[in-house]
Order: structure tokens, then sequence, then C-alpha cells
């Protein structure tokens, strides 16, 4: 016989086999339930109502979950309910797996929320007199299947949870990749699980805390990298901490201070203890996570310039120097290969690369330019090493995108228009204006294709006291070259033509304001239709975050990361000429 | 015939622009005509390298310009180089340099740049490539019989290859046998000094400047 389960109110009916698990079914018909203790009966987020059909005997622990939850008695935990005869469920919305999606823009998807970090609420009773088990292994009990781990400090953290309230009355176990205790708290505790979503960028830093419950990003704090005063580039801050154990250690202490600084502000001004924030997933390049875990940077300073590590084991937090949970633990989202670290791959996860059906070129347009083109199966990156013009550095009047910058220009009456973020007065330029103010002045001759500023005063005016020099025309012919010559080098090593393109991802100091047009005006991208590009910001920052709220995020996140080949493109000796060639503001044929 | 003074302008006027072919055309011309030679790279074409040095200062010329005029430069004296040689006319070459880009780097951009530069103001040019170990940059140095040792570096860590091959110099005992010229993105005058270098440069252009006074102040054992 084979009973018949009815979802309501869909009205949607499914064939069970007799004895298999509701929760299984439910999910095989397309509703995904939330399976937070992974089946175990532990946490309660996959009530369903059993509208029709036999309700099962309540155990005490379930009646107890109902009463607190105060709902009615027909509610049964889906993971633990085998199906005997037809059933007519009706799943509320609050045991569905919740879904996120990964970017406000720019691609569409989302993925259930499953942290890594779980809290399970549990009531211990003391063992029986004849039979003392340890605690532990008492706990243990309720997560059959692992051998649940724990460090010392997670036992005494459990001991005085579980003598908390009295000997055997509730605490919240914080579990991590269903394989560690990382602590316990007496009571329920189990709805405040906070995390921190880091982009370790270059310039600047970008600091998010997260509700893993919900997957809502409560607040959001951002800041130049301290790091910037030994050097706009990953080069220059690897010449300083090389052989120089002090400076390495001076590099590693500003970002943590500044981290630091960042998320007790974030806590503070959002009410959340710093010790409800278990986990945090840091997203940098390979420089920036080496200074940042304090490692030697000696092996990226010299050819074939590698890495220390790709994919690393979670890091305990005290290891990390970030101030969250001493018993938590930090994600450094893995290197790809050499210069192409963590934001690339934290980036690749954001959009689900592994999942692309066809061919894209992903181009990160920040301090240090990498790419990465998929053709078929293949994946290949490198580093361009573009340099920060695009973020506002190198550039005399260039700044950040922050109230005052000249962020778009455009053609009118025969000169140029610009606008400010916010309409401030104009104080500087930042990259999207810095293209549109060069596309701009080349149709309007001011600037020849060879970047020669033309006329005496040797300047582009902006708008008052801001313009560009002939120097901030060359760091941008510069930049661009590179981007321009990687590109075409990585094309030509895979053996694809810019046509066979499906996808071009632009992530980076551009945003959302990037005019297409005028990039390609001056070589910076190649001619690709405009359906075809999708801007996906910080991607990095995104990929953390996704990795933050799901375990799974990060798992093929890791297993990507192997499969990614690097082309140096310093080996080609076709380099220097390309990039010479590439120096000329025109468009891709 | 075409006045002399308008033909060295054309032969400057074709290294400004960058236009090889123009060059070694005219330098074609020069040998049938039998101009002296000399004359002609002197005041025909170094006026042109010259002048071109002077746009970069300006910033009105950029890297893609150095490279076609030094290209040019070197269209036209490899037209004459031979004829120069079996004249016997000596001290054309100002020096001969041997360039590298230091051992555990391999960028060469700049590197290729100086030597281009080097080239077309009349130095002789021994490129031996990146990631060159210190011994062979001396070694070859003693083959060709080189005035001067010219060594770039990225980084913090390759710049220390350049106190290396000084040091290997002083250890081999041919340190006053060879000038030696450093530069690159991290290095600077005060490192130059302390190494014991002979002379900095900051650029292309500069790296010319210095070899000149280099080479000049030099004793030929």
């Amino acid at each position: 016989m084979s009973p018949t389960v009815r979802i309501l109110p869909e009205g949607l009916s499914f064939q069970a086999a007799e004895g298999a698990v509701l929760a299984d079914v439910l999910d095989g018909a397309g509703f995904a339930m939330s399976l937070y203790c992974g089946r175990r009966g532990l946490c309660g987020k996959c009530l369903v109502e059993i509208v029709r059909g036999p309700l099962p005997a309540l155990a005490d622990e379930e009646r107890a979950l109902l009463a607190r939850r105060r709902l009615p008695l027909n509610f049964r935990q889906s993971c633990r309910f085998r199906i005997e005869a037809d059933l007519d469920v009706r799943v509320p919305e609050f045991s569905r797996l919740p879904r996120i999606p990964v970017l406000s823009r720019g691609v569409e998807r989302s993925f259930p929320i499953e942290p890594d970090i779980r809290k399970i609420r549990l009531s211990v009773p003391p063992p029986a007199l004849d039979s003392p088990v340890a605690l532990l292994d008492l706990v243990r009990a309720r997560f059959p299947r692992i051998g649940l781990e724990a460090a010392p400090g997670a036992l005494r953290a459990l001991i005085r949870a579980w003598e908390g309230g009295g000997p055997g009355s509730e605490f919240t176990a914080v579990v991590f990749a269903d394989r560690t205790l990382l602590t316990a708290e007496p009571g329920d505790t189990a709805d405040q699980a906070y995390g921190i979503a880091v982009d370790l960028g270059t310039t600047t830093l970008v600091v998010e805390l997260v509700d893993l419950t919900s997957g809502a990003v409560i607040d959001t704090a951002a800041a130049l990298n301290p790091q910037v005063k030994f050097g706009s580039d990953v080069v220059s801050r690897i010449s300083a901490a090389f052989g120089a154990p002090d400076r390495a250690a001076e590099l590693r202490d500003i970002v943590t201070a500044s981290l630091n600084g960042m998320i007790e502000g974030l806590c503070a001004r959002n009410g959340v203890p710093r010790d409800r924030v278990y986990e945090a997933v840091v997203a940098g390049n390979t420089a920036m996570n080496h200074l940042f875990l304090g490692l030697p940077v000696d092996t990226l300073a010299v050819a074939p310039y590698f890495a220390a590590f790709s994919v690393l084991p979670p890091v305990p937090v005290p290891d990390s120097g970030l101030a969250i949970h001493p018993a938590g633990r930090v994600i450094i989202a893995p290197n790809i290969k050499s210069f192409v670290g963590g934001d690339i791959s934290a980036g690749l996860a954001a959009i689900d690369a592994g999942s692309h059906p066809g061919n894209f070129l992903f181009i990160d347009l920040g301090t240090n330019g990498e790419l990465v083109l998929k053709k078929g199966p293949r994946f290949t990156a490198t580093s361009t090493a573009a340099g920060p013009a695009f973020e506002g550095m190198t550039i005399s009047c260039g700044m950040l995108a922050l109230p005052g910058a000249v962020f778009k220009a455009e053609d009118r009456d025969g000169g140029t228009a610009v606008e400010t973020i916010e309409g401030r007065p104009a104080c500087g330029v930042c990259g999207t204006g810095l293209i549109d103010l060069i596309a701009s002045a080349l149709r309007q001759g001011r600037l020849s294709s060879e970047g020669h500023i033309a006329g005496a005063s040797k300047r582009i005016p902006v708008d008052g006291p801001v313009e560009l020099t002939q120097k901030d025309v060359r760091e941008v012919q510069l930049a661009a070259a590179a981007v321009k010559t990687g590109i075409q080098m990585l094309l030509e090593a895979n053996g694809t033509s810019v046509a066979e393109l499906d996808t071009l991802y632009v992530a980076g100091a551009f945003g959302n304001y990037l005019n297409v047009p005028n990039a390609m005006a001056l070589g910076l991208l190649p001619r690709v239709p405009e359906e075809k590009i999708r801007f996906i910001g910080n991607s990095s920052l995104a990929g953390a975050r996704a990795m933050l709220l799901s375990a799974e995020e990060r798992k093929r996140c890791e297993a990507l990361v192997g499969k990614i080949d690097h082309e140096s493109l310093a080996r080609g000796a076709a380099f220097q000429e390309l990039f010479v060639e590439a120096l000329e503001f025109k468009e891709w044929s | 015939m075409e006045d002399l003074n308008a033909r060295y302008a054309r032969m400057a006027e074709a290294v400004v622009a960058g236009d090889a072919e123009a060059a070694a055309g005219l330098a074609r011309q020069a040998l049938d005509e039998q101009l002296d030679l000399p004359a002609v790279i002197e005041q025909g074409y170094i006026p042109g390298i010259r002048r071109v040095g002077e746009l970069w200062e300006s910033g009105d010329y950029f890297l893609p310009e150095l490279i076609s005029s030094a290209a040019a430069m070197k269209a036209a004296l490899t037209v004459l180089g031979p004829a120069l040689e079996a004249s016997g006319a000596a001290g054309l070459s100002r020096g001969r340099i041997v360039i590298g880009t230091i051992e555990g780097d391999i960028h060469d951009i700049g590197k290729n740049l100086v030597a281009s530069m080097l080239s077309a103001n009349g130095f002789d040019v021994v490129d031996l490539g990146s990631d060159v170990k210190a011994d062979r940059f001396i070694d070859a140095a003693v083959e060709t019989r080189a005035d001067l040792i010219c060594l770039s570096a990225l980084l913090t860590t390759t710049m220390l290859g350049q106190r290396r091959v000084v040091e290997r110099l002083r250890e081999r005992g041919l340190r006053d046998r060879f000038k030696v010229l450093v530069g690159g993105a991290p290095v600077s005058r005060a490192w130059a000094a302390e190494i014991g270098a002979d002379g900095y440069g900051e650029n292309a252009l500069a790296a010319v400047k210095q070899a000149a006074a280099l080479a000049a102040a030099k004793v030929t054992p």
C-alpha cells in the first residue's frame, strides 16, 4: 500500500513509501524543509500541521516544544514523522528553508540558509545513578552519526551552561559544520546567532553584520584600508613585509584593529553582543589574507609567486585576531593561485561559477585587475596588476566613490557636464567618472587616442578646481592597458574569441554606474552586446556572505578553487608588445 | 641636392615620428651618397632621440612613442652599423652595457625600455633578459668586455640581488672593472649609495644620462 500525501493549501498530492520520513517526501515535492539540526528532532524548525490523518502520540519533548511555540497539538516534527497512511499536511512558512538572494542586482540567484553555525536548544537530564555517563557523551547521544568534537574550552562552557539554571535545565549548544561543539550557553539562545562577512580589500575594507537565522544583513561599515600608508598596491605591501617581521606585524595589526573597530561599532549600534557573533568569513586577495594571518609573504615576492595556502581549514578565532566569540571560527575564502585569491573565489561563489553552462569572462576591476575565464569546462585565472587608478588612487584628484566625487560625465553643449555623488560640490573624481571624462575628452578632440592632452595648459578641466592632468591620463592608460592585455592574452591562451563569451561579469570598483559604451571606447572592456554584461558590484563581499550563510556554498567554493588554472601574463613573450599597443584609447576591433 | 641640414632635420624627424621605415630609408640614402657617417649620426639622428627625451619629460610622449622612436633609431643604426665598423670609425659606440632583470624577477618592460633607449642613444647593449643570477651578469660583462652593468629590479626582494652583484664583483676582484647602474620601482638613490652602486636611473631617460656620465668617467683598463 502506498500512502498519499496531500499538501495544503496548494493541493499537490504525492505517493510515498510506507514508513518514509515526511520531511524527505516534502523535500522531494519541492518544499525544502529547514532541517537545521540534521533530522535529530532537536530544533523544532521542521514542524508541519497534520490536517487529516493518523497522529502519532506526542513524546514529552515534542509536547513541550509545541507548548513553547504555542502551536496546536496536531503539529508534528516532519523529520521524525514516518508515513503510515494517507495524509493531508500544511507546511507553515516558518518551517520552510529560507532562501536568500546572493546579489542585489546583476545575477538572479538565491540559496537556502544553512550556515555552518547552528545553535541547538537542548535539555539533558542528569545520567542515571547506575550509569553515570559523561556529560559530553550525553550530549553526543543527541547528535547521532557524528562524533561531536569538543575542545576543553567548549567543555568548560558546556558544564557551566548545563548547570546554569540548575543541573539538567535547558541550554543551547553552538555547533560548527555539524562536527564541532564550539561552546554552550545557559537557557535558550538559539535565535541569537550572528556572523561577520568581510571584504578585505587592498584599498577598502567592508564589514557586514549578518543575522545567521534570518540571513539579513543587519548593518554595514566600510573604511579605507590603513595599510595604504605602506603603499597603494599589493607589491609595495609585500615589499614592506618581506624580511621585515616588525613591519609585517604592523601591517597585520593595523588591519585587524580597523576591522575590530568596525565590528565593535556594528555590534554596539545594533544591540548585538559580540559573544553572539560566532563566525567570520574573510574574502581578500592572496597577499591580503597572508598578511592578515601573519604569514610570511616571501613566496609571493619572487617568481613563481606562489601562495602558502589555497583552502585553509577553519581558523580558531584567537588565531585570527578578530574580536568575536573566542570559541568561534574564521573562514578565509580560499586562494586560487598566485595573486588570484579569496576575493575572487568568493566572487565566483557569488555567481555560482561552477554551474555556469557556457563561457564567461569575470573581471574584477579593483587594484589587482583579476580575470577569470571559463571556456567550456576549463577555468583559467590571472592577475593584471592594474593598479588602483580605478579606485581613485594615483590620480591627482582621484577619490573613492564618496559624496562630492564626480562619478558621471556627459557631452553637453560642446562641453562636458558632470554629476557628483549626492550632488555635492565636486572635490574629486572616482573610477566611473574617470572613464566618462576621458571618453568625453576623446570625443571632443581635447584628448588624442595616444593620450595626449591638446592645448598649452595640458589639463582637462572637470569642474571648478578639479581637473585631470597629463600624468592622470597616463595612469589610466597604464591601468586600462594592463586589463586589456590580460583579457587578450587569457582569451588567446584558451583559443577563445570575444564573440564566444556568453556572459561578461564586471565586479569591483565600479559598482553599478559604469557607462559601458565609454568603457568600450577606451578599450577597457571588449565589445560585447550589453545584454551579456552583468554588473555584480562587490561580489567578494556577497560571496563571503553566501559562505557565511551556507555551508554548502562554502564547500562548493572550496571544491571549485582546485579546478582553476593560472596563466602568468609576465611569462608571455607577447606581453610587452600587446601592452604597449593597448596603451592607445581605442575600441576593440 | 638637398641641403645637408635639411637632410639631417628629416633624419631627426623620422626618429621623433617613430617612423622606422623612413629612418632606415634615409640611412640607406646616406650610405649611397657616401655622406660622412659619424656626422649623420651626431647631427641627424641623435638630435632626434634627444628631442624624444624632451617630449617624454614634458609629458607629450609616452611609452608607445618612446618605443617606436627607439625602434626607428635602431633601424637607422642597423643600416649604418656595418659601414661604420668597416670604415674603422671608432668611438661611435659610447660604451658597452650588460643589462638584465635580477634573479627571481620576471618583469622586464621597464628594463626593455631602458635597453632600447640606451641602444638608441649609441650604446652597445647586451640584454641578458630576466631572472638573471649575479654571476651571469659578471661573466657576461667580462666576456663582452662591457663598461657598464645595469641592474633592474621590481621588488625589495630582488633589489637585494643588486647588492649581491656588487658583492660578487668585489669577491671576484672585478669591482673596479665595471660601473654598476641600478634602477626599478623600489630602487632609490639612497639604496644605490647603500649598496655601493655607481649610479641610479629613475627612468629610461635618466638611465641614459647616468650611463653616459659613467661611461665617460670610466677608464678602460
